[in-house]
Parts: structure tokens; C-alpha cells; sequence
């Protein structure tokens, strides 16, 4: 989904604040970060982050990093009915059944373009990164595609060779001496002379 | 009357409430996890600086590490689903690790990541203008140093291997050990030579 959480390369945040060392400030950030062990037993992680993604705009900018999990944690557990049930259904990591991604279509250095992938459900590759001509730079290990996993809370199918894409900054962002490279499935790839 | 707004450390002790009261949470596993003390054999910085100069020192661990980290990680942090990659820094390459869409991390190693990693400035600025983002962390790249920065979109962890600072010939993996920082690890950071 098109949505404000895909903040790479956006204008106007200003300086990283460098010296916010520390992962948390309060208790209860712990104690929610231990909560989404559990939930990962009955849902995918991609699931995790899609629902995370759906706060509204102003909501997720305006909260702490914990508050957008316990968002998610909280809409997940209803869903999951694991606040009314002692059962849930098999997900994430207990669910994972490797499947066969067929034979790597694309080698190192080939040039590719990426997809334009978006709808509302949850894609992995960024805004500033759809539709670019890029190099591949490693060929990585399968894994079930996001989008799938986040709709079926399952990695049970779906399962792709993923590639890291390298583009040139000045491709992307109009300036920059420098390559961003972002790891994508096979399915969001097409030679890019195609 | 409108109802009064829960804080988020009261929503989510209710939350954790149902879920125990499902037998989805162990206490004993949310004590632990909860527990603030990190010392000890767990993901830590210290735990990946050993990781870092044992690489240092040892070049069949390294191309190990390089080739295949997941074997090469294993006596570490045992058997990991998630499969991490390590990047080699050279002299005329610095790498550096981001998660635009969320805060993928290699905390499997490293433990949790540092606020700054998860915030909106890292996350929207550094695949844009990595060199002023570094200088933030008082980190300079010279101009002659290509910079790839390396966005996590998929399930799939990055750690650099940052260059070993001149001046330490002779030295031992334990004393350098001492001087591989979090961020060397993750590339806003250099290890400094002595």
C-alpha cells in the first residue's frame, strides 16, 4: 500500500537525532515488545507490518515506535481471536513450508526493472524504487513473497528467489554520487530491456 | 461525555491480561523478556564486535561469514529463520544498513536497535543523502569512498564488516574486539583507529 510509513527518500524530517540511543523508555514498551512473540505464533510477520501500515497517516506520525506496534499487537490478537480463545490459527514462523521457487531467472550484474507492484494490500518494495532500471548485485535465498504472507498470515506459499537491486541515487532522486540497493522478489522483476 | 483516553501503558496491560488469561502468554517468558538487564551471552553490541574481530583475525571465519553467515553465526546465536547477510567494507566501498518501511535490524546479533535507527529522519534520509546523514554521526566518508546503502526490504537481516583501523597489527581478536561499535556495525560509524 501506498502509505506515509514508505518514508524513503522523503523532504522535510531534519536531523537524525543521533544521540536517541536507547530501544526503550518505558516499561510497558517491553513488556509490548515481548507480546509480539505470541502473536507471531498464529500470524505472519509481513501481517504484522501490513496492519501497522494501516494506522491512519497522522496517527503513525504522531506516535511513539512502540505505540505503532501496540496498535497493531492489540487489532491482531482481536483478530486472531486470542483475546476471547485459548486456540488460534497456525501462522508465521510455526507455518513455514518451504516451497519450490523454480529455477533463478536472473544471474548477478543482469539489468532490471522493477515493478510497480502497489494496491491496498502490503507490498515490500518501496516508492522511490518501482519502476527503475537497477543491477543485481546478490541473488538472495527464497522466501515466501510479502504481499501473500501478509494477506494469509501463512509462509506456506508464495515462495520466490528475492534479488538485491542496485540503483544509482541519481536514478532515483534526481542527485547523489552514491547506490541504494533494496531486496525484492523475483515476480517484481523484468529484464530491463524488456 | 467523551470516554477518557487510555494511555498505551494501560492498553497494553490489558491487553497482556487477555492474552494471559488465554494461556497465549508464559509469565515467565514475558519476566524474562521484560527483565532489563542485557548483560550476559545474548545479542548485544559486544556480542557482534566479538563476531567482527574474530573476522579480523581469522580468514577462514571470514570468508565464512561472507559466504554463508548463517553457518558461520550459528555457534553465536544458534539457528536463525531469518538469514543474515555480512557486508565487506574495502577501502573505496562503505556500506550502510537502513529499513525505509519499518526497522528491520540484525537483532538476532546486535539485540535491539537503537531509537535513531527507527526514527523517521534516518529512515527517510539516509538512502537520499547518505554522506550528510553520516556527518550527523560524526562519521566522514571522503569523496573517493563509493557509499552503498542497503535498504532491508525483505526478510533478510545486513551487517557490515567494517574496515580493521590501521595500527593495530599484532593485536588480539579480544582487544579488538574493544574497539567494534554498534554503529561500525552498521555503517554511521567507522571503527576508529587506537
Amino acid at each position: 500500500m501506498d502509505g506515509v510509513h514508505d518514508l524513503g527518500g522523503l523532504h522535510g524530517f531534519g536531523r537524525v537525532p543521533v544521540e536517541a540511543e536507547e530501544p526503550f523508555h518505558e516499561p510497558w514498551e517491553r513488556r509490548v515488545w515481548a507480546m509480539l512473540g505470541p502473536v507471531l505464533r498464529h500470524t505472519s510477520i509481513d501481517r504484522f507490518r501490513w496492519t501497522i501500515e494501516q494506522m491512519p497517516p497522522a496517527e503513525y506520525l504522531r506516535s511513539a515506535y512502540f505505540e505503532r506496534w501496540l496498535f497493531a499487537i492489540e487489532r491482531l490478537a482481536l483478530e486472531l481471536g486470542m483475546v476471547r480463545s485459548d486456540d488460534a490459527p497456525d501462522g508465521g514462523f510455526t507455518s513455514i513450508v518451504p516451497g519450490d521457487p523454480g529455477r533463478r531467472r536472473f544471474a548477478l550484474g543482469d539489468r532490471v526493472r522493477t515493478a510497480n507492484p502497489v494496491t491496498a494490500g502490503h507490498t515490500r518494495l518501496p516508492r522511490y524504487a518501482r519502476r527503475q532500471d537497477g543491477t543485481v548485485v546478490r541473488q538472495l535465498p527464497p522466501w515466501p513473497r510479502a504481499t501473500l504472507a501478509a494477506a494469509t498470515g501463512r509462509y506456506d506459499d508464495g515462495w520466490e528467489h528475492v534479488y538485491s537491486v542496485e540503483f544509482a541515487a541519481g536514478d532515483l532522486f534526481g542527485d547523489g554520487d552514491h547506490a541504494v540497493s533494496v531486496d525484492v522478489w523475483e515476480s517484481d522483476l523484468e529484464p530491463a530491456d524488456a | 461525555m467523551p470516554e477518557p483516553q487510555l494511555t498505551p501503558a494501560e492498553r497494553a496491560e490489558i491487553l497482556e491480561h487477555h492474552l494471559h488469561d488465554h494461556g497465549h502468554v508464559d509469565p515467565e517468558r514475558m519476566a524474562r523478556a521484560t527483565a532489563e538487564d542485557e548483560s550476559g551471552d545474548g545479542p548485544s553490541t559486544a556480542l557482534g564486535a566479538r563476531v567482527i574481530a574474530r573476522a579480523w583475525t581469522d580468514p577462514e571465519f571470514r570468508e565464512q561469514l561472507l559466504t554463508d553467515a548463517r553457518a558461520a553465526l550459528r555457534e553465536y546465536i544458534g539457528d536463525q529463520i531469518v538469514p543474515l547477510v555480512v557486508l565487506e567494507d574495502t577501502p573505496d566501498t562503505h556500506h550502510v544498513i537502513v529499513c525505509t518501511l519499518c526497522s528491520c535490524y540484525p537483532s538476532a546479533l546486535l539485540g535491539n536497535a537503537p531509537e535513531w535507527y527507527k526514527s523517521f529522519e534516518y529512515r527517510s534520509r539516509v538512502v537520499r543523502e547518505p554522506r550528510q546523514v553520516l556527518a550527523e554521526f560524526g562519521t566522514t566518508i571522503p569523496d573517493d569512498v563509493a557509499i552503498r546503502v542497503v535498504d532491508s526490504t525483505a526478510e533478510l537481516r545486513y551487517l557490515v564488516l567494517p574496515l580493521r583501523p590501521a595500527g593495530t597489527d599484532g593485536w588480539s581478536a579480544e582487544q579488538l574486539a574493544g574497539l567494534v561499535t554498534r554503529n561500525a556495525m552498521i555503517g554511521t560509524g567507522k571503527v576508529l583507529a587506537p
